[in-house]
């Protein structure tokens, strides 16, 4: 008798990497359902919006030197303001990391693509679709704050639409982390990237339709009179809980796994306490499920503090800072006891990683009341820290990962000038804006240095929070330049880093169908468990 | 050699060794991810979220009027408890019609899972049709009042909820027409039939939260 199967001692039949006659031109990238050149659009694009909102954010904060009046925007400042952030995260943090998730994800669990690839590209495609009308909609007076009706409208439902496009890419890659393992990879044994998109996916897959809800209620009540959510002024209101702790931990979480991922590579040696580190990214995710905290939001568009807001807001506040710390204290150690190399994708994960976990720091102190903190420039600075933080990790995500994206390397010194003003701008752009918090600045959407006593102090730190902003702006112009000018296209090795984990086991860039077949996998670090193992066995047979 | 290779020549030779160890032996199982179920099930859970959402609301709204000795709902408002009651009974009959279906299927009993399906489909409409004349009677219009908006909007969102259940169940439908689903391929029909109990559940909560306790 044949056996037709492979055995469950081998991967099950994926396809074998065949370089089939492909499409070519705009119809290649049209109808691809691959999960590479899916990830490499959402990554491509999320920089170009990338672009818009750390421009229109440098703009606001030119308008916050002179509090008195808005040379730029005039009555349009709240409009750009919150252009800017809505951007940054819907249409920046949240497609980064889900577009490398995409095109990564798969190869570090073995799989031939992800579980759902049409789905992936359709939500790519919605994404993209959903958020240029969006930003266009505030060219026509719409989005919060706006005056024109349609143009509210159409904010409404482009951003709903991205809400949608999020939910089903994150159930893509969850999908795949869940069901598509090759044997033996066990969800202990997932690399910590793959585990941290699994976590993440879940939490957003519950908050994002959260936020799609109450886009549906302010839709509906826009047209009926705006009794409840529904009146444009008070709109960002109903949005804006997703940049508070613990919501804006949600998108940090995967941060945390790429970091996790690059550390051990460089460090060259095996992750210090692999279950460990598991345990704490996902006692992180668990505590960013913040979805609740839209209920402190919904009377006349202020913050009701119902009890929710007593006990659990203020333990999720101060507990979630916890396994942030143990996860770099993890990181640290892997480090100490190995034998690092400087990297620039090394560089650009620490660098992510210090800004998380000093945004999860400063959630601590929102959470205490004595300190009165709320709706202050503090929770702005605080956002401005951990969604800075992601982005620096998913560019240590996309060079770290650039020979499986791209089969390219991406040059080095640039990459490290980007690492180093990211972090520099970051913090020159978030601290001052701490400091005004306490000194009594409110949201620029709440009121801005209204009420203020020492206005010329909260002005001068507001001009270095812009020079921060400016220099957070070079950064990211350091990392698209980098991305410009790669580096051995079409020779670099298939493991340029001495990787650990399984997507280091294939060519870069990978083949159609990632792998052929997969021997059982019995370890977190199967490609490093491989190397070592052979180059024992060389110095065995050596005379 | 770099790891790459050796794992690749690892796979191989294990590949091949075990091919030959076990040519009399029957074929391995074929492997089952169950892709399209848990797929399914992260976005029943969404779409459940997406009602839920605003049935909290609306119950934190509704104790805080009270709570401030306020009436919630306008005096005009016409809630009848009956219609709805009728609305969930129809659809609890639908999930015994979707769980006839699936259990015919898993026995490669083409006829009556069509039949049940058939039934489920018919159901469904019948509950969209009875949810519709249920908003029209109720007495208040959408911009009335918050309660009136905040009603039609969660009412809406689960006739939505319904309606891609429908859609769901009828693609299942037609591909077990076409042979695709039948004997221990059911999964397409298991995965919708996930997301049809967990829009009765909504419902339930929909039906207890805002008609039975008003």
């Amino acid at each position: 008798m044949t056996v037709t199967e492979a055995p469950r001692a081998v991967a099950p039949a994926t396809a074998d990497p065949t370089p089939a006659a492909r499409p070519s031109g705009v119809a290649a990238v049209v109808g691809s359902g691959n999960p590479r050149t899916i990830g490499q659009l959402f990554i491509g694009t999320s920089l170009i919006f990338l672009l818009v909102s750390g421009v229109v954010g440098v703009l606001v904060g030119l308008e916050r030197i002179d509090t008195s009046s808005a040379d730029v925007f005039g009555d349009d400042l709240g409009r750009a303001y919150t252009l800017h952030t809505i951007t940054g995260l819907f249409l920046v943090v949240l497609p980064l990391l889900l577009g490398l998730a995409t095109a990564i994800v798969p190869l570090q669990v073995g799989a031939a693509t992800t579980a759902f690839p049409r789905v992936s590209a359709a939500a790519y495609w919605t994404y993209l679709i959903s958020g240029a009308l969006m930003v266009a909609s505030f060219a026509f007076d719409g989005g919060p704050f706006g005056s024109d009706a349609e143009g509210v409208d159409l904010f409404v439902v482009s951003l709903a639409a991205v809400l949608v496009a999020h939910t089903v890419a994150a159930i893509s890659v969850v999908t795949t982390v869940i069901t598509l393992r090759a044997p033996g990879l066990t969800l202990r044994r997932t690399p910590l990237f793959a585990w941290s998109s699994l976590v993440a996916g879940v939490v957003w897959v519950l908050t994002l339709p959260v936020l799609a809800a109450m886009l549906v209620l302010a839709y509906v009540d826009l047209r009926h009179g705006g009794q409840l959510v529904g009146r444009s002024d008070r709109l960002y209101d109903h949005i804006a809980w997703v940049f508070w702790q613990p919501t804006v931990y949600a998108f940090a979480v995967p941060a945390l796994g790429i970091v996790g991922d690059i550390v051990p590579t460089f460090g060259r040696r095996r992750l210090f306490k692999h279950n460990a580190a598991l345990l704490l990214i996902g006692l992180f995710g668990a505590l960013a499920f913040g979805a609740w905290a839209q209920l402190g939001v919904t009377n006349d568009g202020g913050v009701d503090t119902p009890w929710l807001f007593g006990g659990p807001w203020v333990t999720t506040g101060v507990v979630a800072a916890l396994p942030v710390l143990g996860l770099v204290g993890l990181l640290a150690t892997t480090l100490r006891k190995g034998a690092p190399r400087l990297g620039a994708p090394l560089l650009l994960g620490l660098a992510g990683a210090v800004l998380v976990l000093a945004g999860v720091a400063a959630g601590v102190a929102t959470v205490i009341k004595p300190l009165d903190l709320d709706g202050t420039t503090w929770m702005t600075g605080q956002a401005n820290l951990v969604l800075l933080g992601a982005i620096a990790a998913g560019f240590a995500g996309v060079a770290f990962w650039s020979p499986k994206l791209a089969g390219k390397l991406l040059p080095e010194p640039l990459l490290g000038l980007s690492a180093l003003l990211l972090l520099g701008g970051t913090l020159i752009y978030a601290v001052p804006d701490l400091v005004t918090g306490v000194m009594g600045q409110l949201r620029l959407v709440a009121g801005g240095a209204e009420g203020v006593d020492d206005i010329d102090t909260v002005e001068a730190l507001n001009l270095v929070s812009l020079i921060g902003g400016v220099i957070v702006v070079l950064g990211i112009l350091a990392f698209l330049l980098a991305m410009a000018k790669p580096r051995g296209a079409g020779q670099v090795a298939d493991d340029p880093w001495e990787g650990h984990t399984l997507e280091w086991a294939t060519a870069s860039p990978p083949a159609v169908g990632n792998f052929g077949t997969l021997p059982e996998i019995a370890s977190e670090a199967p490609v490093y468990d491989a190397r070592h193992a052979s180059s024992t066995a060389s110095t065995e047979a050596a005379p | 050699m770099s790891a790459a290779t050796a794992i690749g020549t690892e796979a191989a030779t294990a590949t091949g060794t075990e091919i030959e160890v076990l040519s009399d032996a029957p074929p391995a199982e074929p492997s089952r991810p169950r892709v399209l179920l848990v797929g399914t099930a992260l976005a029943t859970g969404a779409a459940a979220m997406l009602v839920l959402t605003l049935i909290g609301l609306y119950l934190r709204l509704r104790s805080d009027v009270v709570a401030g000795g306020d009436a919630w709902l306008p005096e005009e408002t016409n809630l009848q408890l009956t219609p709805v009651t009728m609305g969930l009974v129809t659809l609890l009959m639908s999930a015994d019609t979707v769980l006839w279906a699936a259990w015919a299927l898993r026995r490669n009993d083409r006829g009556h899972a069509l039949f049940a399906m058939g039934v489920t489909l018919l159901l469904g409409v019948a509950f969209i049709l009875g949810a519709v004349y249920n908003l029209q009677q109720i007495g208040i219009g959408v911009g009335d009042s918050t309660p009136a908006l905040l009603i039609f909007t969660i009412a809406g969102l689960h006739i939505a909820m319904v309606g891609v259940g429908l859609l769901f169940l009828l693609v299942m439908g037609f591909r077990a027409l076409g042979g695709q689903l039948t004997g221990r391929a059911a999964e397409g029909v298991s995965a919708a039939s996930l997301y049809w109990f967990v829009t009765i559940a909504v419902y339930a909560v929909i039906w207890y939260g805002i008609y039975v306790t008003k």
